[in-house]
Parts: structure tokens; sequence; C-alpha cells
């Protein structure tokens, strides 16, 4: 029988290994971490020269004095907004000073948002909310979205130039900014503080704005990094993505005011950015009317007062209402 | 059974020497027991004690095989019962964390609507639905090892979410647009960074849930069975051919043995396998479906607050939107799909006070705590979805768990079995050696 032991003994040693094997699996295999979604690179931006069309601010003259909001032109593009009710209208709202929105009590307000209700007042007689729809858009959106006649006007911060003409209509010049940088407090300490500075330091700017042409004109040396908005920006600044911010002065006013290590240095401007009110191409007296308003504005003082409220306390005194230039025929 | 004799066919006449009494081969045959027992050719040597020794083990290792390899099957598959509960708690868990994690983000959202100062109640909400998914994520990484990568990654993931809501709303509270840019980036970590991470962990768990639900093993015991009973079968065929006995006792109770444990053991693996497919499309399928829905539904509240918020260029919200909503229709409970309909009606009015120009209003009915606006529709859904979702992975878990008595001693009666019926089937060839010697 010893024989018979010596024989089983292995095999039922070797069930019994094989059973505690089998019965000790029960390990999984690592859940898969996802890779994280691999980075867009930065856009190569198509930098061709503006096309010329003689001076670009020059608008179309308006005809005669504003009309009362009761007797205004039958068929025209302001009858037809006042029998809808209600005026739309393409904003920022998160361009601190020019048209942001006011946590505090929800509403968007700045120098641009008194532009929409003085053109409200103009067509309805008051700038009472329930006559305005803010349509807050990107400044990627500002062109299609007057293209396809979704707003009736964009009121922000938007600059003339002669490509834009070729889609769009524009008011007469109401503000005259410029583009500047934006930088750290240590980049400026070290005398980073004009285009010429920018080899190799990550600079951002906006998509689809003459800002980011600018820049990419101008520094070729530097990094230039989109984003979806000017605020966009200041997000990627804050998170030591980018190291300055290029944009209009009103607009970097606005971010630097937000950001106590963000500073604009003494600098020149380095381009001229004339703002003007964005129409329909098709809407012609619509821009008419509107340089009709801004012409009122200049008269009875609404545009001082809205300046003084809104951008003299960063700007200074500034250079006053632009003077307009007509003489543009459809 | 009785060690009967054989009435057929016939003892095969010895060529020489006395007659020896059926069945016994007594040691004057040894010689011819040599040469060949009954049926075997006379050519041939045969040693019957060697035989006898030989069937002895097969007999022995088959019924301890038996009994070890059953009680392995029966035992790995209580243990996959146990898996699958704990698989089906880690997977109602990650559900969880991402139903929090949306949920957080609906109330984050909705409080930046309506300025710096936003209630106490909702913020201290918002609070304790982070605290949760940390909780979460923390008892998920104890429960599952495996996971503790994929944790670890949403852990970071959660930490940029929460760390960047902090500076939406410190930025908020200053008055800073700059917040709303925040906020649409930790809507947006949470969106493709956390949800991502949370896919995998689903998938995964959903793998490994499906896996021990179906690893009940009842084949393969019935197999064990099988081959036992045809091995103890062939020996007890090949003693029949040499000794005059066609069932020998001790072999037929081990077989008898075997028959019954395999057969009740079949049938109860069965019957589990049965229960896991009930629960995997009953309560199993509820509380994950119910989760998805209470995510979604989260997620579409969140969206509605961002679509306000972006005030007019929103359209990428209200497309969120929709698809969210689908989502929820096609995944409620009969219980809770009546409280996300009453949502859906307020929604709609948000929507149409926002297109219809009147932001303002819609604000007001988006944030409103009252029974007019759409928060508190969500939240009566969502209450009732978490109860849903409770009861139904409750009564899973207890179901998987339920039974281990029966498993366990099924599993140690299938080993006694096993060592009996190795003790009967040795007693049964002893009688043969006795009579042989």
């Amino acid at each position: 029988m010893s024989a018979h032991r010596s024989t089983r003994a292995p095999a039922l040693t070797g069930l019994l290994l094989l059973a505690t094997l089998v019965a000790g699996c029960g390990g999984y295999e690592a859940t898969r971490v996802p890779a994280p979604p691999a980075a867009s690179g930065t856009p190569t931006t198509q930098t061709t020269p503006p096309p010329e069309c003689g001076e670009a601010t020059r608008s179309y003259a308006p005809t005669g004095a504003l009309p009362a909001p009761t007797a205004l032109p039958s068929g025209s593009t302001m009858a037809q907004i006042r029998e809808r009710g209600r005026l739309i209208a393409g904003v920022s709202a998160d361009t601190y000073l020019m048209a942001s929105r006011n946590p505090f009590n929800g509403q968007i307000e700045g120098f641009d948002i008194d532009f929409v209700k003085q053109v409200a007042r103009a067509i309805f007689g008051s700038d009472d909310p329930r006559f305005i729809q803010l349509r807050v858009i990107t400044a990627a959106d500002r062109i299609p979205l007057l293209q396809s006649q979704v707003v009736d006007i964009v009121v922000r911060n938007m600059t003339i130039n002669c490509t834009r003409w070729e889609d769009i209509a524009f008011s007469a010049e109401y503000y005259r900014s410029g583009q500047k940088l934006m930088v750290r407090q240590d980049l400026a300490d070290a005398g980073v503080d004009s285009v010429a500075e920018l080899a190799d330091v990550r600079v951002c700017a906006p998509s689809g704005t003459s800002s980011l042409e600018n820049i990419t004109r101008l520094a070729p040396a530097a990094v230039v990094v989109p984003a979806g908005s000017h605020t966009g920006c200041l997000v990627k600044f804050q998170q030591g993505d980018v190291d300055a911010i290029t944009g209009d002065d009103t607009v970097l006013a606005g971010l630097a005011a937000q950001d106590p290590y963000a500073v604009v240095p003494e600098q020149e401007t380095f381009t001229d950015e004339p703002y003007g009110i964005g129409v329909n191409a098709a809407d012609v007296d619509l821009v008419r009317f509107v340089n009709s308003i801004l012409e009122r504005m200049r008269t009875d003082g609404s545009w001082r007062a809205s300046y003084q409220q809104w951008l003299q306390p960063t700007l200074g005194q500034g250079t006053g209402q632009p003077q307009p230039i007509y003489g543009r025929t459809p | 059974m009785s060690q009967a004799q054989a009435s057929s066919p016939a003892p095969v006449p010895r060529p020489t020497t006395i007659p020896a009494p059926a069945g016994v081969a007594t040691p004057a045959t040894r010689a011819q027991a040599g040469a060949g027992l009954a049926g075997r050719p006379t050519g041939t040597v045969e040693d019957v004690p060697r035989l006898l020794n030989r069937w002895q083990a097969i007999a022995v290792v088959t019924c301890i095989a038996f009994g070890v390899l059953a009680a392995l099957f029966q035992l790995l598959a209580w243990q996959a019962t146990g898996r699958a509960a704990d698989n089906t708690e880690q997977l109602v868990r990650v559900q969880e964390i991402q139903s929090s994690l949306f949920r957080a983000d609906a109330l984050a959202t909705n409080a930046f609507l309506i300025g710096g100062l936003e209630p106490a109640d909702q913020r201290a909400e918002y609070d304790a639905a982070l605290d949760q998914v940390l909780r979460q994520i923390t008892d998920a990484a104890q429960a599952q090892p495996a996971d503790r990568d994929a944790l670890a990654a949403l852990n970071a993931a959660v930490s940029a979410y929460a760390t960047t809501n902090t500076q939406a709303r410190d930025n908020n509270r200053q008055g800073f647009p700059v917040g709303a840019e925040y906020l649409k980036s930790a809507s947006a970590v949470l969106r493709t960074d956390a949800v991502r991470v949370l896919q995998s962990l689903v998938r995964a768990n959903t793998e490994r849930a499906d896996t021990e639900l179906d690893g009940q093993n009842t084949l393969p015991l019935f197999l064990t069975g099988a081959v036992a009973v045809a091995l103890l079968w062939w020996v007890n065929r090949q003693m029949a051919r040499r000794f005059r006995r066609r069932f020998n006792q001790g072999l037929a109770a081990a077989v008898l043995m075997i028959v019954v444990i395999t057969l009740f053991g079949t049938f109860f693996s069965a019957q589990r396998s049965g229960d896991n497919g009930d629960l995997r499309n009953g309560d199993f399928a509820v509380a994950l479906d119910e989760a998805s829905a209470r995510t979604a539904a989260n997620d579409a509240k969140a969206n509605e607050s961002l679509r306000l918020i972006a005030r007019g260029s929103g359209d990428v919200y209200e497309s969120a939107w929709t698809t969210a909503a689908d989502a929820v229709d096609g995944a409620a409970s009969p219980q809770t799909l009546p409280l996300w309909q009453a949502y859906v009606a307020r929604h709609e009015e948000v929507v149409s006070l926002d297109e219809a120009g009147s932001w303002d209003a819609a604000v007001a009915e988006a944030t409103t705590t009252g029974a007019e606006g759409s928060s508190q529709a969500l939240d009566a859904f969502d209450v009732a979805s978490q109860e849903v979702i409770d009861d139904a992975a409750f009564l899973t878990t207890d179901n998987l768990r339920s039974g281990a008595f029966t498993a366990l001693v099924l599993i140690a009666v299938t080993l006694l079995v096993g060592l009996v019926a190795a003790g009967a089937a040795t007693w049964g060839i002893a009688q043969r050696r006795k009579e042989y010697a």
C-alpha cells in the first residue's frame, strides 16, 4: 500500500495546488486611465494684408434729423424692429468697462451698452429692458450673425476696416482705440513693454479678431496663443499658460482691473482701432439712422457722460468722440 | 444494491484444475490468474492484486478529485457571486460619483446666475455634493485596487474642477467678469477630463460585474460529476469482467453519492445563475439606468444655467440640454419620469421667456426655489431618483450576498462526499481483494 500512497500523494497535492491557484484568482486588470485629448496645436493664422478701400471709417451720411420713434419711415429697418417689439444687439458680456455682466444684478453694462440703449431709445422712445434683447456673442460671431440677420446691430468693440466692409456695414467711428500689450508685472519690470520685445513670449489674443492678425504680423517671433475671448485670455494668463495679452487699450484696461499682477506698460498703440457699430450690409437706412444717433450724442453730451462713467477713470480724458467721416455710397 | 451474482454470462471455464467457486479466485488458481482470469486471453499474464490496487487508486483519486474539483467550482461560483456584488457596489458608487459631480455643477452654475450673494443652503448643498464625491472616490479606491489609477486621475480632475469653480465664485463675488470664464472652464473640465475617466470606470466595472454574474460554473460542475461517474463505472466494469459480480457495492455507493451531489449542486448553480440573470435585467439595470438618468438630469440643469449665463449665445448649451434630456427620457424609471417631465415643462418656460427677450424673467424662473421655478422641479426629480438608485442597488447586492450559507454548506458536503465516496470505493474493492485472497 505504501507504493499506492506514493503515487496518490503527488496527484492529490497537485490537485490541491491547482485548486488553491484557481481559487486564488480574482485580481482584475487595472482600469484604463484615458489619455488626455491631444492638445490642438497653435493654429496658424493667415496674415494677408487688408484690402484697400480708401478711408475705412467713411460711413453713410445721416438723412436729416433723427425722426421721432412714432414717425419712423414706413418699411424701414427701424420700423421693422419697432414692429417686432425689441432691438436685438450682439454684445460682449465679459469686456469689463465696455460690456460686462454685473454679477450683483445680472445686467450687462458698460460703454458699448450705452450705445445700444441710445438706439433703443431712438426706435422705441425708451431704453426699457423689454425693448432690448442683448445677445452675448463672441468676437468670431460678430460678422456671421449680422450677415444672417440674427442680430440687428453689433456693438462689441468692433474695429472698422476694409476687410469687414466687404461683409457688413459700419456706423461712423464712435471711439478711437488702439492695440496695446498687457504683460505680467515681472515681465514689465524686465523691460517687455512693446512688440519688439516679444520674441518667445506667449501672447494671447481672441481668435477671429484683428488683434490676433496684428500681433501675428507685427511680432512674428512671438508665440501667439488664441482663446475664445479676451476673458479667456485672462484665464490663461492667470493660470500661467500665457505671459501677455494683446488687445485694444479699452479691453486691456478692463482686464488689468481684474488682476493686480497684470500691467499695461506705458507704450504707444501699435495700431489704430476705430470702433464702429456693425450693421447688416443691406441695412443702409439703419446705418444712417445710427449715425444720426451718434450726432445727437455728441450734441446732447451723452457720449461724454458715458465715457466719463466707464472709461475716463482708467483711460483718462481721452480725445473725445471722433469726428465722423461721411460720403460712402451704397 | 446487493452484491448480486451475475446471471450471465457464465464464468469462463478454467482450462485446468478443480473448478473454483463462482467469482472466487483461489490460491490454486493464481497461476492461471497469472495466465488470465475470466475472459482474458490465456497468452497474457495478469497480476490481479496489482490490478485491484490500480483500480482502487483510480477510484479513490476519481472520488477525491471530484470532491475537490466540484467543491472548487462551487467555491469559485460563490466567490464570483461575492465579487459580482462587490463590482455592482463599485459600479453604483462610480455612477453616484458622476451624479454627485453633475449635481454639484448644476448647483454651482445656478448659484452663479444669482450673483455674488448665492443662497447659503445652495452653497452648502454644493459643498456637501463635492464632499460626497471625494469620500466616494476614497471608498472606491479602497474597494477595488484595479480602479486606483483611474480614481487618482479622477481625483485630479475633480480637484481641478473644484479649484476652477472656486476661482469662478471668488471672481464673481468681486464683480469680475472673468468669473464666468472660470465657470465655463470648470464645466469643461467636468465634461471632458472627469467624464472620460468616469466612463472608463463604468465600462471596466460593468464588464467585471457581468463576468462575475456569469461565473456560476454550472456546466463544469455537471461535467466533473459526469466524468467521475464514468470513471467509476469503468472501474466497476473492469472488475465485473474479472469477478462474477456485475456491481461492486462500494463503487455503486460512491457513484450514487456523486450523482446525487452533482445533481443537487448543478440545480443550485443553475438556479443561482438564473437569479443573477434576473438581477442583471432587474434591480441591477434599474440602479444603473436611474443613476445615468440622474447624471443626465443634473447635466441638463447645468446646461440650462449655462445657456442663460451665455445670454443669447447659448445654442450650444441648449443642444447639450437636449442630448441630456434624451438620455433621461431613455433611462429614468417609471417612478421618476413624471417628475422629470414636470421639470421639462418648467425648462420650456425658461427657454420661451429667454427666446422672447425676457432674459430677466427666464433667470428668475430658472433660479427661484419656489414651486414655479425649474430648480424645485429638478430637485424633486433628483431626490426621487436617488431613492430609486439606493433601493435598487441595495436589493441587487442583498440578493447577490444571500444564499452564502447554502453555498458554503454545499461546498463542505461536496468535499465530504468526495472523501466518503473514496472510502466506499476502497471498501468495495477491498471486498474483492479479500475474495481473491
